[in-house]
């Protein structure tokens, strides 16, 4: 029998601990005195906090960390960004604008890999400066879960495609100038080959953004309709009748360096409801102490299945189908750990007082108050997460189909999409 | 950083699970366990001198490999999997008590029999009004002379009635912080009285052990056991883990050969999602179980609590899916000759062992000081 040495280190390399040293150095110099987190900055000054905390990033090369250094970006490793990462999330601090997911992570990295020189030229140092704002038209009333469904078209006119459509859940849409969307442009093909992946200008007379109020309240997201909405032939990424294969890379661009950031930031959020249920005399309570007990635990996975994800990140596995394990986990736990906040707040959950939180995707800002009218935001908001990006219905398809091979359903979808679109409504 | 078994570690389980699928399938696990002894020693002897699994973790001073603990997890998980019976895990823990607690003589005189699988050595230390065996045992320990004398009664004690040497825990003036201490009993020793158990899971031999003014000698000094039962909390989470990946490879097979409404089951939503659901528990308890292992082998006190979660975590993944893969294979599951009830019963058997995942999580309460 032979000897096989253990190999397993939970421990970062030392040069990853001297970046996170710098980082926390940057952090410590550079947020305000006594910050607790953006929760803990008053409502009103939180916007120009963000713009000047851009700046700030920028003039320090903390923003556009994943971004080659010739664009512009950080170019910081896999590693260093997941340090980054951590200690952000860590210091409640915030590593951008609410656009910059979408125009740094998603549409900067797309263009990286598969736009024309061109439109790196023009758009990168845009992105970057924060010139232009982005927001991603992907969802559409007809187009959910069924995303390669989109009605939205373009038409080639002259130089121009010519938009008509409307578009839905656009998160910060009503902050952003510039859209890149989905849209139809040949309905004689099947469903996934006639799409067109475009950026497009919102600031014209056929884009109209009207607001959604959420159920918690909160006007997070936004509709856009687009009435003769134009865009220049060129403002096209890959090839025409392409662009489902170009969203589905965006997706790809993702390199797992956010795989240990969820448990922090969750992590950050027990403790909250660690004191909220200590402040009540209730962890003495065998039930509540059991579910708090069980909330760690979930947490602690979270953690431990960071790790797993971050060493087939380090050994260069671009994130699969198993994130949609993680996308359950976290989304689902979010709806327990509140519901046992209502159950801890009892009746002052029923007429909620204290701090709000301003509005939420995930969980609240860090440093905010620990407030009934919080929990009760965060309770109602994080019904959400079992619906975004992937509805926990859809993400249970693609475990049983991608991840262990089951059947896919009879298809009913066959066909040039006209046919499918006039086949229902 | 690197947080996944090695290469190496993965030859290792692809090998040993070739092995068992070979030498251990289920029907000579349902065979083996019938047996009075309860496992198949010729097995035993191969898995043993064949494969040096029983040492592998030990020191080479005493026959081992030297291996540290994420080897046996693995071999656990593949027999969790398997559902092969025998004293591996048994002398495992058992090894590990005597590591720990142990003199240098003890180990010279148990570690050796243990690595070569020719002594098999079980920990007694579970009764009927103490689950986790650390608080409240009424097993005690008087002296007598230079000896000491033990009575009481054990129950689930693993390979308990055909062990060489049992490793029973009992209370007494000089029991130790916990008010719990081990004491080594000679499976021929007086006042011993073993007997087989007719327990839930088949495939687990059990018995119950009584002990009247049993002569029996201290394992070294005394300490605390909880360290112990951490340890073997996070080694029940490593064969709950494979067993979970035995009802969701059983489940999905069948999912997607059986046909109803001419078309294979599994490419129904309500199927689907429900095996999607058991990889999804699967993932979690793996990930918690890997960890708890890796912090036991690296002695880190984190054990106290990532032991109890990994334990709870896995077995309420387990009941889940052993409770799904019946369900899903419908009537052919309700039925004695398929075998999802044998894993439907392991399920149960490690769950309740050692304190179900409520006493888990109040001993991870008390751990993180809620």
């Amino acid at each position: 029998m032979p000897v096989y040495a253990p190999r397993m280190d939970v421990d970062y390399p030392p040069q990853a601990q001297e970046f996170r040293a710098r980082v926390k150095a940057f952090l410590g110099e550079h947020l305000p005195p006594g910050w607790t987190g953006m929760g803990g900055v008053p409502m009103g000054e939180r916007e120009q906090f963000r713009r000047q905390w851009r700046r700030t990033l920028g003039e320090h090369s903390m923003l556009a960390v994943s971004w080659p250094t010739q664009y512009g970006g950080a170019g910081l490793t896999l590693l260093e960004q997941v340090v980054l990462a951590e200690e952000f999330a860590l210091a409640g601090a915030p590593q951008g604008s609410e656009n910059d997911s979408f125009g740094i992570g998603m549409l900067g990295n797309t263009l990286i890999h598969l736009g024309t020189e061109e439109q790196k030229a023009h758009y990168l140092p845009r992105i970057l400066s924060g010139e232009q704002r982005w927001c991603q038209g992907y969802s559409e009333p007809e187009a959910g879960s069924d995303l390669a469904g989109v009605r939205t078209s373009a038409v080639l006119d002259g130089d121009e495609w010519v938009i008509n459509g409307q578009k839905t859940w656009t998160s910060a849409g009503h902050l952003a100038d510039h859209i890149f969307l989905l849209a139809r442009t040949d309905p004689d093909a099947p469903k996934h080959r006639g799409i067109t992946f475009l950026l497009v200008p919102m600031d014209q007379p056929g884009v109209e953004v009207r607001p959604i109020r959420n159920l918690a309240g909160y006007s997070l997201f936004n509709e856009v309709f687009l009435t003769d909405a134009r865009t220049a032939a060129h403002e096209v990424v890959g090839e025409v009748h392409d662009g489902w294969r170009v969203a589905m890379a965006l997706l790809g661009f993702e390199r797992g360096v956010t795989a240990t950031t969820d448990a922090i930031r969750f992590r950050a959020e027990l403790d909250r409801l660690f004191a909220l249920a200590r402040e009540r005399g209730l962890t003495s309570d065998a039930r509540i102490r059991d579910r708090l007990a069980w909330c760690h635990s979930r947490v602690e996975v979270m953690r431990f299945r960071g790790l797993q994800a971050l060493t087939r990140s380090l050994a260069g596995a671009r994130p699969g189908p198993e994130s949609a394990i993680s996308k359950i986990i976290w989304s689902e736990y979010a709806q327990a750990y509140t519901e046992l906040a209502m159950e801890i707040l009892g009746p002052e959950a029923l007429v909620p007082t204290g701090q709000a939180t301003g509005g939420l995707l995930q969980m609240p800002e860090a440093g905010t108050e620990n407030s009934p009218l919080s929990w009760v935001e965060t309770f109602m908001s994080a019904r959400a997460g079992t619906i975004y990006a992937g509805s926990s219905q859809i993400q249970r398809n693609i475990i049983g189909e991608v991840l262990l091979g089951l059947p896919k359903e009879p298809r009913l979808d066959a066909g040039p999409f006209r046919e499918l679109a006039q086949s229902r409504g | 950083m690197f947080f996944a078994h090695d290469r190496d570690q993965e030859e290792f389980r692809t090998s040993l699970r070739r092995f068992l699928a070979d030498k251990s399938p289920l029907g000579e696990v349902r065979r083996a366990s019938g047996t009075g002894a309860g496992y198949d020693p010729g097995l035993w002897r191969q898995m043993s001198q064949q494969l040096g699994l029983p040492g592998l973790h030990l020191p080479e001073e005493h026959g081992g490999s030297g291996t540290g603990l994420l080897e046996p997890a693995i071999v656990l998980e593949e027999t969790g999997r398997a559902l092969t019976s025998s004293p591996y895990a048994a002398g495992l823990l058992a090894s590990l008590a005597v590591q720990r607690f142990g003199s240098a003589d003890a180990q010279a005189e148990l570690l050796p029999g243990i690595a070569s699988g020719e002594l098999v050595v079980t920990l007694a230390t579970t009764e009927l009004g103490s689950p986790v065996g650390l608080r409240g045992l009424q097993t005690t320990a008087t002296s007598r002379g230079d000896s000491v004398a033990l009575s009481g009664r054990k129950v689930l004690v693993e390979h308990g009635h055909t062990a060489d040497v049992l490793l029973v825990s009992a209370t007494g003036p000089d029991a130790g912080p916990t008010g719990a201490r081990l004491y080594v009993v000679r499976g021929d020793a007086p006042g011993l009285v073993r007997t087989r158990s007719e327990a839930l899971d088949l495939t687990r031999p059990v018995a119950q052990v009584d002990l009247d003014a049993t002569p029996a000698d201290a394992l070294g000094e005394a300490g605390d056991l909880s360290p112990l039962v951490d340890l073997w909390c996070a080694l029940l989470a490593s064969g709950m883990v494979g067993g979970i990946g035995a009802c969701l490879d059983m489940t999905v097979a069948y999912a997607k050969d059986r046909y109803q409404f001419n078309r294979p089951i599994g490419s129904f939503q309500a199927v689907k999602h429900r095996c999607a659901e058991m990889l999804v528990a699967l993932d979690g308890a793996r990930a918690a179980a890997q960890y708890a292992v890796f912090a036991a082998d690296q002695g880190s006190p984190e054990l106290a609590t990532v032991a109890p979660l990994a334990k709870a975590e896995a077995a309420e993944a387990y009941t889940f899916a052993a409770g799904w893969t019946v369900q899903l294979l419908g009537g052919i599951g309700f039925t004695w000759e398929q075998d999802a009830h044998l894993y439907l019963r392991r399920a149960w058997a490690d769950s309740g062992l050692l304190g179900g995942p409520a006493a888990q999580r109040a001993r991870l309460a008390d751990a993180l000081g809620i």
